[in-house]
């Protein structure tokens, strides 16, 4: 397989004879290998939580930042190669400062998405060699934007690599986006309080973790009408994990109750991803 | 000798780039309306170059099939921005034709169908203040309907500075209307009678009717006093149903 | 004292250097014809007066009369235009007596240029002089520098080439009466509507020989406001009584 691909993955613009990409397709496993995010819009706000991988002891977890403003109603949550990230969370907050600065107005985040994705499919230009090159290959993050506009109301949207972007309910991405993207199918209702979604958005994560959750290695972020974008802190997000962690004691309690009172019942299904 | 006569100094000759077309433009946002009218004269020195221009634009969102049955009269939608310009008009027109593409690449980009009064007028200023050291030798205005449906009006100076007003009159007769319009819409100078000039008259938003009667005789009195004004006046309304547009004859002399 | 006084020339031109100030003259940017027919000439004005822009009169005179039959009409400075012709005109009217002799047109035109050139072009008077004397009809033109020119058909001011264009495809010899009336006033209606400093009413003065002068102010009232919309009376009141003082009405004595 990666014997015939390697005819043509040199170039970021040159197709194979399938008609595929192998850069930008490789770009797409670059986020696969990343940290888990999670967005969840609702109809009361958004919700953007992140695993942070806490790979040391000694690692300041503050300092691993994932989930990112944009402007004071927009946020993103990211995934892959978070030093690309950097310039396009730059590009998006140029893009939403210049909006605001010539049309007194708050960016759309359809508008701003776009504007990301625009950025990220600038790979290909001057890989004839002609003009000078502003990008050697693809980004290799994917993020989650989120935000709440006049137009739409609260949308979340995903932007690739390859330049294109989708809206969704609720997106997850990274390394355990499979298992995640199944529950989030299963559990999102249209009716959901932020405070629902906050909960779901942790709940998940601690699932698809491979370390075990708590205040640090999560991060969540809200961004609704009235308030904007959101840092939860980490006695905010404590707060839901302690009620996490109680809800699994009881319910394990309850279990061992149950399997007290008859023996014969079969094991309950506690679900286990990844 | 008088200065700048012959022999005195060196008299040194330069390009102009700009020039004087006269004219007069004047706005009145009332309740739920707002109107923009202009007379169709344009002029150079003593010469009349047309007795029919257009200083003034309706900005709309294409007008579907249903609509023009609809509305046979109307020339825009209510969510029209009507724009026009008073000044030099070479600059009113690249002006207009550049805030034109500006709303048209608005529409498309942010997905929407029209641009608000509020965003305009900030575009508006951007592309006026990019020429802050040649600048658009134009006075402008804009009027259409705010977010809430009330009429509104925003006016411009030539480098970018504006403000929401409830009327403003622009060019040759803006001296000459200005006043008039200060005393018969914001009823500046007028008192309650029998208060002694103590209680001023209550300010009210004009009626539709009424504000076409003030416009009409504002222009047909500038008409008189004002060389550069007359041969035709052009009057834009729009409201909750539409841009549409009247025309009447001023005169010619 | 007679004559032009100089008196503030240099204060004024100081005032100009300091500051940005400059003194406007009431200019009547305007259009002025004349014409000669088989028995006489006719001259044409418009009436309107301006200040750069603005209309400061809508119906002023510029046919002056410097004798009974012999008329002149002005453009350029309205001050200048007035003097001059005053001054002519009362030259004339003291020659007359003097000679017991009716005046000349080209006695007219010989003081004014005379009189305008000694000015060296700063009294902005822009004339056509026409009139019947003994010798018949004549029909001149004098710039303020002092050149003069003859002619059957003459038009000055700034809606002259409007005027002229009239002129230049409608005169024809030996006219009547009439149709010079109607050639001159068409000729300053050209100007009425192309040229942005005349404007209002045609004024006309015919001169036949033979018979009185006739001047036929607003011969032609093309310019007629139309009635306003609204009426703009306020109600008694609107502007308050502040304070009243009723002054005593005093009996001037005038007697020693």
């Amino acid at each position: 397989m990666f014997l015939t691909r390697s005819e043509y993955d040199r170039g970021v613009s040159t197709f194979s004879p399938e008609g595929r990409l192998f850069q930008v397709e490789y770009s797409s496993e670059a986020i696969k290998l990343g940290s888990t995010a999670i967005g969840i819009a609702t109809s009361h706000g958004i919700v953007l939580g992140v695993e942070k991988r806490i790979t040391s002891t000694l690692l300041v977890s503050d300092s691993i930042e994932k989930i990112m403003e944009i402007d004071s109603h927009i946020g993103c949550a990211m995934s892959g190669l978070t030093a690309d990230a950097r310039s396009m969370v730059e590009h998006a907050r140029v893009s939403a400062v210049s909006h605001n600065l010539y049309f007194d107005e708050p960016m759309a985040i359809e508008s701003l998405t776009q504007s990301v994705c625009d950025l990220a499919l600038r790979f290909g230009e001057g890989a004839s060699g002609e003009e000078e090159r502003l990008m050697s290959r693809p980004f290799g993050v994917a993020l989650l934007i989120g935000g709440f506009d006049k137009l739409k109301g609260y949308q979340l949207y995903h932007a690739e690599p390859s330049g294109t972007f989708y809206q969704y309910k609720a997106k997850a991405i990274g390394s355990g986006s499979e298992g995640a993207q199944s529950e989030l199918q299963n559990v999102y209702k249209n009716d959901l309080t932020l405070e629902q979604a906050e909960m779901i958005v942790l709940k998940i994560l601690k699932q698809v973790m491979e370390e075990k959750l708590d205040s640090t290695n999560a991060q969540l972020c809200t961004i609704t009408k009235e308030t904007g974008y959101k840092v939860l802190s980490e006695e905010e997000t404590k707060e839901i994990v302690d009620i996490i962690y109680e809800e699994e004691a009881a319910e394990k309690q309850r279990q061992e109750e149950e399997e007290d009172d008859d023996e014969d019942e079969d094991e309950d299904e506690d679900v286990d991803m990844n | 000798m008088m200065t700048g006569q012959h022999g005195s100094q060196p008299i040194q000759h330069q390009f102009n780039p700009y020039s004087d077309n006269g004219g007069t433009l004047l706005g009145i946002a009332g309740e739920d309306f707002a109107i923009l009218a202009s007379d169709t004269r344009q002029s150079v020195d003593y010469s009349i170059n047309t007795r029919l221009s257009h200083k003034i634009k309706a900005i709309s969102p294409s007008l579907t099939a249903e609509f023009k049955a609809q509305n046979p009269k109307m020339i825009g939608t209510k969510n029209s921005i009507l724009f026009g310009t008073n000044g030099f008009s070479a600059d009113g027109d690249a002006l207009t034709r550049q805030f034109e593409e500006n709303w048209k690449w608005y529409v498309h980009d942010q997905n929407k169908s029209a641009m608000s009064m509020q965003s305009a007028a900030r575009n508006v200023q951007h592309l006026l203040y990019g020429k802050r050291f040649f600048p658009y030798y134009v006075h402008t205005i804009i009027c259409g309907l705010d977010e809430e449906g009330k009429g509104c009006l925003y006016s411009f100076d030539p480098v970018g500075s504006y403000e929401r007003e409830q009327c403003r009159v622009g060019g040759a007769g803006a001296s000459l209307i200005m006043p008039f319009l200060d005393n018969q819409v914001n009823f500046k100078n007028q008192y309650i009678p029998g208060t002694n000039s103590t209680e001023r008259r209550k300010v009210d938003y004009l009626s539709l009717d009424e504000c076409l009667k003030l416009v009409k005789d504002a222009f047909t009195s500038v008409t008189e006093r004002h060389i550069t004004v007359g041969d035709g006046l052009e009057i834009f309304i729009i409201d909750k149903n539409g841009v549409r547009c009247e025309y009447h004859d001023l005169k010619k002399d | 004292m007679t004559g032009l006084s100089f008196d503030n020339h240099q204060r004024n031109q100081h005032l100009q250097s300091q500051h940005n100030v400059s003194f406007k003259t009431t200019s009547t940017g305007t259009t002025i014809v004349g014409i000669k027919f088989d028995n006489g000439v006719v001259i044409a004005a418009d009436t309107r007066s301006t200040q750069g822009p603005i209309v400061a009169d809508k119906n002023c005179e510029k046919l002056h009369r410097m004798a009974p039959k012999i008329w002149c009409a002005g453009a350029g400075t309205a001050a200048d235009t007035e003097a001059v012709t005053q001054l002519i005109g009362s030259k004339l009217e003291l020659q007359q007596l003097y000679t017991k002799r009716e005046p000349r047109v080209v006695s007219s035109l010989q003081m004014l240029k005379q009189h305008l050139f000694k000015h060296q072009g700063h009294l902005g008077a822009y004339l056509i002089v026409a009139g019947v004397d003994p010798t018949g009809a004549h029909l001149f033109s004098v710039q303020a520098h002092g050149s003069t020119d003859v002619g059957y058909y003459q038009s000055l001011g700034s809606g002259s080439l409007a005027a002229m264009a009239v002129l230049e495809s409608e005169y024809k010899m030996n006219m009547t009466k009439d149709e010079a009336i109607k050639l001159a006033s068409d000729a300053i209606e050209a100007g009425i509507w192309n040229d942005l400093g005349s404007g209002s009413n045609v004024d006309v003065c015919v001169m036949e020989i033979g018979k009185d002068a006739q001047l036929l102010r607003n011969y032609r009232t093309p310019n007629v406001r139309e009635v306003k919309e609204k009426s703009y009376k306020f109600a008694r009141g609107t502007t308050g009584i502040l304070r009243t003082e009723v002054i005593a009405e005093y009996e001037i004595d005038t007697s020693v």
